[in-house]
């Protein structure tokens, strides 16, 4: 190649220390970067082992300002396991090929750039919005990625490219685990801890997005289906219920030990009652998925069908049913909501249940005593961010200790 | 018809000793080396990981390893007598009472004096089962029987979410064992099915570490707690956290052994890590990791002693903070012959590093200057340090001014 360039090191490092100055509590993952020269990179772009693999040509027409804003962004990608997510999706999902991996990497740009520029750090002139996509702001990259396909119109950015760091698609360029500089594994969570940390410091100084994220990294929401199936299955199996040894007939090695009563393993089916609340605020396909769900999970720990009842509740708990037909449930409702008409219902059937199951978004008033059964409460997530209440200063009581709390993301 | 069958099966035998000709690799295995350090340690391992991803071949080289005899004990197959003794009728119950007689494992693992006990299947357990496997667990104890010393135990769980009845670890329960998360390495099983299996290196311990390693474990974990006594103790509150490893003084003294048997070991930070955060969670685990690289950094005054042979980390977010370090030191104690070094030490990480990481440092350390101290010599080499810097500040400015 004739029109090979020097990489301009002062002017990628001025742009670094640009970027640390104006993002100071990013400043510990910059500044552990790796910046590599490579030609073969359209512009800048990272690997999971945190190296920067740096266009010569970018740097040399881009200014200190925006290089700065590219900096950020790369980083922002390995701070927020981009390509760990991006690996978990595709393996969930079945996504297979580079259309899917650049999909990702848009997805994972939207994420990323509605809250990182501005402030000082000016935006660089081809950065992606979810204005562009007509999308809202404020989504994970996972969210994104169910809200747009690849058409005609993304044709211009197909050259983009963030690297293996951004979508976990290995690129000819990377130079892999065994290569110089990188970080291991260890290290990368040591830089993002600390990163987390200098956040949750001075929260006042940072963006939504990136608090979230500090609350966020060591902490990740679990799939609410399988917390929510733990809670269940323990809470229908723990003493008193489920499988466990009972002296309530003699066990089979009785014979050999005359005159001793042993234990027998016995089943007691769990009673199930669950309580759906169809107030106005939830929706009808959050709630199908969660009381489907939960039907299944009460099947696969051996409650019968003619154990589990469903109570569908808003201000006042409307009818009780026995679930016959995953899809034959009856929901009434949607006023406000006051669960502990809903509590008081099911506590009322006779022969008493053994588990109540309470589907919420958590804008009730709760019992204000334990009840006399085991409880789990599946909440839908309300992120602070999104919710648009009618009274700004109402904050509905947090779900009691008594109760298992999952919280149910859709 | 008999001869046929018959060489078929000569057949088949070939046909198996052939699929059985497998060689075996030296590989680092992280979770192994884990493993093997907190069952040295003396600590309940309780091993979380779906069935089928090679937890028992794992048990069966560590005892290879630890020359311990392994008993596997699946609980999902006993009743809870077996694990707090079957009761034994004498003659006169009511005057010489019920002995409650242990299983035939128990009385050969304590004849032996020795040995690897693996609880596997715990989760599958009915919960008056595990109850009496956690006494077993905890207070050594079967029936009548105490187990000797020298009886290693390791336990196994399915996570959870695929647990398919509910096992929960209560979080005091919890806070007793070392949980680690045992995963299958894709490449490792490819490989193990084209012919080669891993063979683990597994660390030994080294005697002549012993003290250093002690006191390197006691420094890290007090130095911590004294600066953050809220890690000190804090019950898992979320579900998320429920069943897991979490941060209190037991578990915090078992973080101290292992990482005084991973120094003696000479183990990575990464194996490291998986003790450290399987003991008393991620959080607190992770402050502790962010506590040890700070004492790994150099210390300030050995590299101002020295600042020509100083050798400074290669990483620049660890880089700053030693350079920070030293110009606090400087700080400290000003004195113009350990400014004169510090500038010394900044002409170094210049020389062999990013320039965008000595800004800062010489700026502070320029602040310190005294009226009758000269600037060093070495100060122009700074001119570029400063034209990057007075570089990032047109670009703010431009910024600004754009912004208006």
């Amino acid at each position: 190649m004739t029109d090979r360039q020097e990489l301009d090191r002062e002017k990628l490092f001025a742009a670094r220390l640009f970027a640390a100055r104006a993002r100071p509590y990013l400043a510990t993952a910059l500044f552990a970067l790796h910046p590599v020269a490579s030609e073969r990179v359209p512009t800048m772009a990272v690997d999971r082992h945190w190296r920067c693999y740096v266009s010569p040509a970018f740097v040399a027409r881009t200014p200190v300002e925006e290089l700065a804003g590219v900096w950020v962004h790369e980083v922002s990608h390995l701070l927020r396991d981009h390509h760990g997510r991006s690996d978990r999706v595709a393996r969930e999902l079945g996504l297979t090929g580079p259309a899917e991996r650049l999909r990702m990497n848009i997805a994972a740009d939207l994420e990323i750039n509605d809250d990182i520029f501005g402030d000082g750090l000016p935006t660089p002139e081809d950065a992606l919005q979810p204005s562009q996509f007509r999308l809202d702001s404020d989504l994970l990259m996972e969210e994104y990625l169910r809200q747009f396909r690849l058409g005609p119109e993304l044709q211009r950015i197909a050259w983009l490219d963030c690297g293996s760091g951004a979508d976990g698609l290995e690129r000819e360029w990377d130079l892999g685990p065994d290569g110089a500089d990188g970080l291991s594994a260890r290290q990368r969570d040591a830089v993002r801890f600390r990163v987390a940390e200098a956040i949750r410091a001075r929260p006042g100084d940072t963006p939504q997005g990136w608090r979230r994220w500090a609350e966020e990294a060591f902490q990740p929401p679990q799939p609410w289906r399988e917390l929510l199936g733990a809670a269940v299955r323990a809470a229908v199996s723990s003493g008193g219920a489920g499988d466990d040894y009972t002296y309530g007939r003699p066990a089979r090695r009785s014979v050999s030990l005359p005159g001793i009563v042993l234990p027998s393993l016995r089943r007691v089916p769990p009673r199930v009652t669950v309580v759906v609340d169809t107030s106005g605020s939830v929706s009808d396909a959050e709630l199908g998925g969660a009381l489907v769900e939960v039907a299944a999970i009460v099947r696969a720990v051996g409650g019968r069908r003619d154990l589990v009842s469903v109570l569908s509740c808003d201000a006042a708990a409307q009818s009780v049913g026995q679930l016959c037909r995953a899809e034959g449930i009856a929901l009434v409702g949607g006023g406000g909501t006051d669960l502990r008409t809903g509590f008081a219902a099911a506590l009322r059937a006779r022969p008493r249940p053994d588990v109540v199951v309470v589907l919420t978004d958590g804008q009730t008033p709760w019992p204000s005593a334990r009840p006399a059964c085991r409880t789990v409460i599946g909440l839908f997530a309300r992120l602070g961010r999104r919710v648009r209440e009618h009274d700004p200063d109402y904050r509905p009581d947090t779900p009691p200790d008594w109760a298992r709390v999952v919280e149910l993301h859709t | 018809m008999s001869s046929y069958s018959a060489s078929t099966l000569d057949t088949a035998a070939a046909l198996l000793a052939l699929l059985g000709e497998t060689r075996t690799e030296p590989r680092a295995d992280d979770q192994l080396e884990a493993l093997t350090l907190a069952v040295a340690a003396d600590l309940p391992v309780l091993l979380w990981g779906e069935p089928g991803i090679g937890k028992t071949a794992a048990l069966t080289q560590l005892a290879e390893t630890l020359d311990l005899p392994l008993t596997t004990v699946i609980a999902s197959v006993h009743e809870p007598s077996d694990f707090s003794g079957l009761p034994i009728v004498g003659d006169d119950p009511a005057n010489q009472g019920v002995p409650m007689a242990p299983p035939d494992w128990a009385v050969r693992l304590v004849r032996e004096g020795r040995g690897l006990l693996f609880l596997d299947e715990l989760s599958t357990a009915p919960p008056a089962v595990q109850a009496a496997l956690l006494r077993l667990v905890l207070e050594r104890r079967v029936g009548a029987l105490q187990l000797p010393p020298g009886v290693r135990i390791v336990a196994a769980a399915n996570p959870r979410a695929s647990a398919a009845d509910g096992w929960e670890l209560s979080p005091p329960l919890a806070n007793r064992f070392v949980h680690l998360q045992w995963v299958h390495d894709p490449e490792v099983v490819v490989r193990g099915l084209g012919g080669t299996w891993p063979r683990a290196t597994l660390p030994s311990l080294d005697p002549g570490r012993l003290a250093d390693s002690v006191d390197h474990a006691r420094r890290a974990v007090c130095g911590l707690l004294a600066g953050r006594p809220a890690l000190v103790h804090q019950i898992p509150k979320s579900e998320t956290r429920r069943g897991g490893a979490w941060p209190s003084p037991r578990s915090w003294e078992m973080a101290l052994r292992l990482i005084a048997f991973a120094g003696t070991a000479g183990s990575s930070r990464d194996v490291l890590s998986l003790l450290v955060r399987g003991t008393v969670g991620d959080g607190p685990g992770l402050e502790l990791l962010a506590f040890l690289d700070r004492m790994d950094l150099p210390d300030p005054e050995l590299l101002l002693a020295d600042p020509a042979g100083a050798r400074l980390p290669e990483r620049g977010d660890l880089r700053q903070a030693a350079l920070d370090g030293v110009v606090a030191a400087v700080r400290n104690r000003p004195e113009k012959a350990r400014w004169d070094a510090a500038w010394a030490l900044l002409v170094r990480a210049l020389e062999t590093g990013a320039p965008d990481l000595v800004v800062v440092p010489a700026s502070s350390l320029a602040a310190l200057r005294r009226e009758d101290w000269d600037v060093p010599a070495a100060i122009d080499r700074f001119a570029a340090a400063v034209g990057l810097s007075e570089r990032a500040d047109r670009a703010a400015a431009r910024v600004a001014v754009g912004s208006r």
